[in-house]
C-alpha cells in the first residue's frame, strides 16, 4: 500500500504538467490584451510595449509559459490583470470562501436527500414511489441549470411578491447592502435568502444523479447471495437492509464522494453568473474570457489538482472501506 | 434515434444478429420510460423538422418598430414575437436544427475520437496504452467547462467551431470505455483467429474489435447528444457560440434573459424545449442501455 501511494504521488507530476500545459496553451490563444490599447490615443506607445514586454506578450506561448512557470515554481502566480494591483492568488483567494459556502451546502444537502431516496427506490424497485424517483431525477439530471435559475428567479423574484411588495426572495448577490454590521442572526437570516435559489437550482440537479448512482449500487448489492442468505436465515428485513446491504452499497458511493469534493471549489460558472455570485466559476470565465490568464490557471490549477489528489484518496478509501480490494 | 440504433446495428446484419437487434428491441419497446423518451423525441424532431413546412415564417424577418415588440401569442404569431419584432415559432424551429444537429454530430464525433483512442490504447498496449491513458487522465483531470468557454471565446462563433470544441473536451469517457472492452476482446478466440490468418492490427481493431463495442457506444452516444445540446445552450447563453440573427435555442435564452421582466415567456420556450430534448436522450438513452445491457456502466 504504502509503495503504491508512493508510485500514484510521483504519477501525479506529469500529470499536472499536462494539465498545465494544455490550460496555457489554450489561454494562450485568448488575444493579448494590451494590444487593444493602441487604439486609445492618450497612452503612448512605448509604454504599451514596455507592459507587451513586462507581461510577456512578445514571447511566443511556450516561451511565455516558462516564464510564467518559474515565476510558479517560486510561488509568485504573477498579479491579476482584471483586478489590477491584486496579486491573482489574492483574486482566487477572495472568490474561494464564497464558492465553498455555496457549493458545500448544495453538495450536504443533496447527499442528505439523495441518499435515502436512492435506498428507498432500490429497496421498493419497480414500485410507484421507485417510478416516481426515477423520473424526478432524471428530470433533475436533464435539467438545464441556467434555464432553471431564470424561471426559478421568475417565480421568487417577479411573481411572488411579500406584502412589503419586495421580491420574495433577492434575485442575486450574497448579502444586502449595508447589513455587514449587522447582529449575527440578521446578517444570518439576510445571506440565508440569497443562498436558496442558487442552492435550491443546483442541488436539484446533483440530486438526480446521486439518486441514481444510489439507487443502481443498492440494487446490485441487493440481487446477491449473501442478502439471500440473510433472508433465509430469517434476519428481518430492516437489518438486512440496513446493515447488511446498505453497507457494501455505500463503498462505490463513498469513492463518488470523494471524486465529486473538487467540485466543490471549482464552483459553478453558470449559476454563479445567474445569481451574480462573485464565486470561483464566474472568476475564473470572467479571467480567462479577458486575457487574465494569471487569474484564470491559479483557479484551473486549483481545481486540477485537487481533482487528481482526490482520485487518489478516492482509490485510498476504496481500498480502505473494501478489504477486498488490494493495490500492489 | 430508435430508427438509428436500429440502422447502426442493421450495417453488421448476420442471421444471429438479427436476433439481438430483435432481443433488444423487444426489450426496449417495454421499457416505459425509454418509450417515453422515444415519444418526445420524436415529437421534437416532427416539430423541428417538420414544423417549418406547416408554419413558413421566416425567422428574421423583423417588424420595425414598436408595435412588432414582445407581441404575446397571436393567430399572426403563435407563440408571439422577440425584441426585434421575429416570430418566435419560427426562431424555435430553426434554433432547434442548430442546437439538434450540433448535439448530434458533436456527441458521434466525440464517441469516434474516443474509440479510436481507447481502441489503440487498448489492443497495442504497452507504452502506447500508458501515453494515451496518461493523457486522457490528464484531460479529465481538466475542469471541462472553464476550458470549454475559453476555447469556444477565442475559436470564432461558427457551428463547426462549436462541435470541435465539445468533442475536444467529449471524447475522454469514451476513450476509457472502449479501451476497457478492448482489453478483454482481445483476449478472446476469434481475435488470436484472425491473428492467425495473417488480419493486419489495422483489421483487427477496426472490423473485429470495433464492433463489438458498437452496442455501448449507441448508448454513450445517445446520453452524450443530451450532453452537447446541453453545452451548446451553455456556451451560446454566456454569448460565446451561435451569434445572432441566427438562433439556436441556446442564443435564444440569453438574448430572452435580459426581457425576464417585460416578456418572461421568451425564457419559457427554448429553455423548455432544450429541457424536453435532453430529457428525451437521457430516458431514451438509459432505457437502450438496460436493453443492451442491464449490467453495463456508463
Amino acid at each position: 500500500m504504502r509503495d503504491y501511494v508512493i508510485r500514484r504521488v510521483l504519477g501525479m507530476i506529469p500529470l499536472i504538467l499536462i494539465v498545465m500545459i494544455v490550460s496555457f496553451s489554450i489561454f494562450s490563444l485568448v488575444p493579448n490584451p494590451f494590444a487593444a490599447l493602441i487604439e486609445n490615443p492618450r497612452i503612448k506607445k512605448a509604454d504599451i510595449e514596455r507592459l507587451i514586454k513586462a507581461w510577456g506578450f512578445d514571447l511566443p506561448w511556450y516561451l511565455r509559459f516558462f516564464k510564467w512557470f518559474s515565476g510558479v515554481i517560486k510561488g509568485d502566480w504573477g498579479p491579476s490583470l482584471l483586478y489590477p494591483g491584486s496579486s491573482a492568488r489574492d483574486v482566487i483567494a477572495r472568490a474561494l470562501p464564497v464558492t465553498i459556502r455555496v457549493m458545500g451546502i448544495e453538495f450536504l444537502l443533496s447527499l442528505l436527500i439523495a441518499l435515502p431516496i436512492g435506498i428507498i427506490s432500490a429497496v421498493k424497485q419497480y414500485s410507484v414511489t421507485d417510478y416516481v424517483v426515477t423520473v424526478f431525477s432524471f428530470l433533475g439530471m436533464s435539467m438545464p441549470t441556467f434555464w432553471f435559475g431564470l424561471m426559478m428567479m421568475m417565480l421568487f423574484s417577479v411573481f411572488l411578491k411579500r406584502p412589503s411588495g419586495a421580491p420574495l426572495l433577492p434575485a442575486g448577490g450574497m448579502m444586502t447592502p449595508g447589513l455587514e454590521e449587522a447582529p449575527f442572526w440578521t446578517r444570518f437570516v439576510d445571506q440565508l435568502q440569497y443562498l436558496v435559489m442558487p442552492v435550491l437550482v443546483l442541488a436539484f440537479s446533483s440530486v438526480g444523479s446521486w439518486t441514481r448512482y444510489m439507487r443502481s449500487s443498492m440494487l446490485e448489492v441487493v440481487r446477491q447471495d449473501y442478502i439471500r442468505t440473510a433472508r433465509a436465515k430469517g434476519v428481518p428485513e430492516r437489518l438486512v437492509i440496513n446493515k447488511h446491504a446498505l453497507r457494501n452499497a455505500l463503498i462505490p458511493i463513498v469513492t463518488l464522494v470523494a471524486l465529486s469534493v473538487p467540485g466543490i471549489v471549482g464552483g459553478a460558472s453558470i449559476t454563479e453568473k445567474i445569481f451574480n455570485i462573485p464565486g470561483m466559476g464566474s472568476l475564473i470565465i470572467a479571467a480567462e474570457t479577458k486575457s487574465d490568464y494569471p487569474t484564470a490557471m491559479v483557479g484551473l490549477m486549483l481545481t486540477s489538482f485537487l481533482v487528481i489528489v482526490f482520485n487518489l484518496i478516492a482509490d485510498i478509501v476504496y481500498a480502505w472501506v473494501d478489504p477486498r480490494i488490494k493495490y500492489s | 434515434m430508435a430508427e438509428q440504433a436500429v440502422a447502426a446495428k442493421k450495417k453488421q446484419k448476420s442471421s444471429e444478429d438479427y436476433s439481438y437487434v430483435g432481443m433488444v428491441l423487444h426489450r426496449l419497446t417495454r421499457h416505459k420510460l425509454a418509450m417515453a423518451g422515444a415519444v418526445m423525441l420524436i415529437l421534437m424532431m416532427l416539430f423541428v423538422f417538420v414544423g417549418p413546412l406547416v408554419w413558413r415564417a421566416d425567422p428574421n424577418e423583423q417588424i420595425p418598430g414598436i408595435e412588432g415588440m414582445f407581441n404575446p401569442p397571436s393567430q399572426a404569431h403563435p407563440l408571439g414575437t422577440d425584441d426585434y419584432g421575429r416570430d418566435v415559432l419560427a426562431r424555435m424551429f430553426f434554433g432547434g436544427r442548430i442546437s439538434l444537429f450540433i448535439g448530434f454530430s458533436s456527441a458521434v464525433s466525440a464517441t469516434l475520437i474516443g474509440a479510436f483512442i481507447g481502441l489503440l490504447a487498448g489492443y497495442y498496449g504497452g507504452w502506447a496504452d500508458n501515453l494515451l491513458m496518461r493523457f486522457t487522465d490528464a484531460m479529465l483531470s481538466i475542469p471541462t467547462f472553464p476550458l470549454l468557454i475559453a476555447l469556444a471565446s477565442v475559436m470564432g462563433k461558427g457551428m463547426w467551431q462549436i462541435i470541435m470544441v465539445i468533442v475536444v473536451f467529449g471524447w475522454m469517457s469514451d476513450a476509457r470505455l472502449v479501451r476497457g472492452l478492448a482489453l478483454s476482446l482481445k483476449e478472446q478466440e476469434y481475435v488470436e483467429a484472425a491473428r492467425a490468418i495473417g488480419a493486419s492490427a489495422n483489421r483487427i481493431m477496426w472490423r473485429h474489435l470495433f464492433p463489438n463495442t458498437l452496442a455501448v457506444l449507441i448508448v454513450s452516444t445517445t446520453i452524450g447528444i443530451g450532453s452537447s445540446i446541453i453545452y451548446e445552450a451553455s456556451i451560446s447563453f454566456l454569448g460565446f457560440g451561435i451569434q445572432a440573427p441566427l438562433a439556436s435555442w441556446g442564443n435564444m435564452l440569453q438574448n430572452a434573459q435580459q426581457f425576464i421582466w417585460n416578456a418572461p415567456r421568451l425564457i419559457v420556450y427554448p429553455g423548455l424545449a432544450i429541457f424536453i430534448t435532453v430529457l428525451g436522450f437521457n430516458f431514451f438513452g438509459d432505457g437502450l442501455r438496460d436493453a443492451i445491457d442491464p449490467k453495463l456502466k456508463l
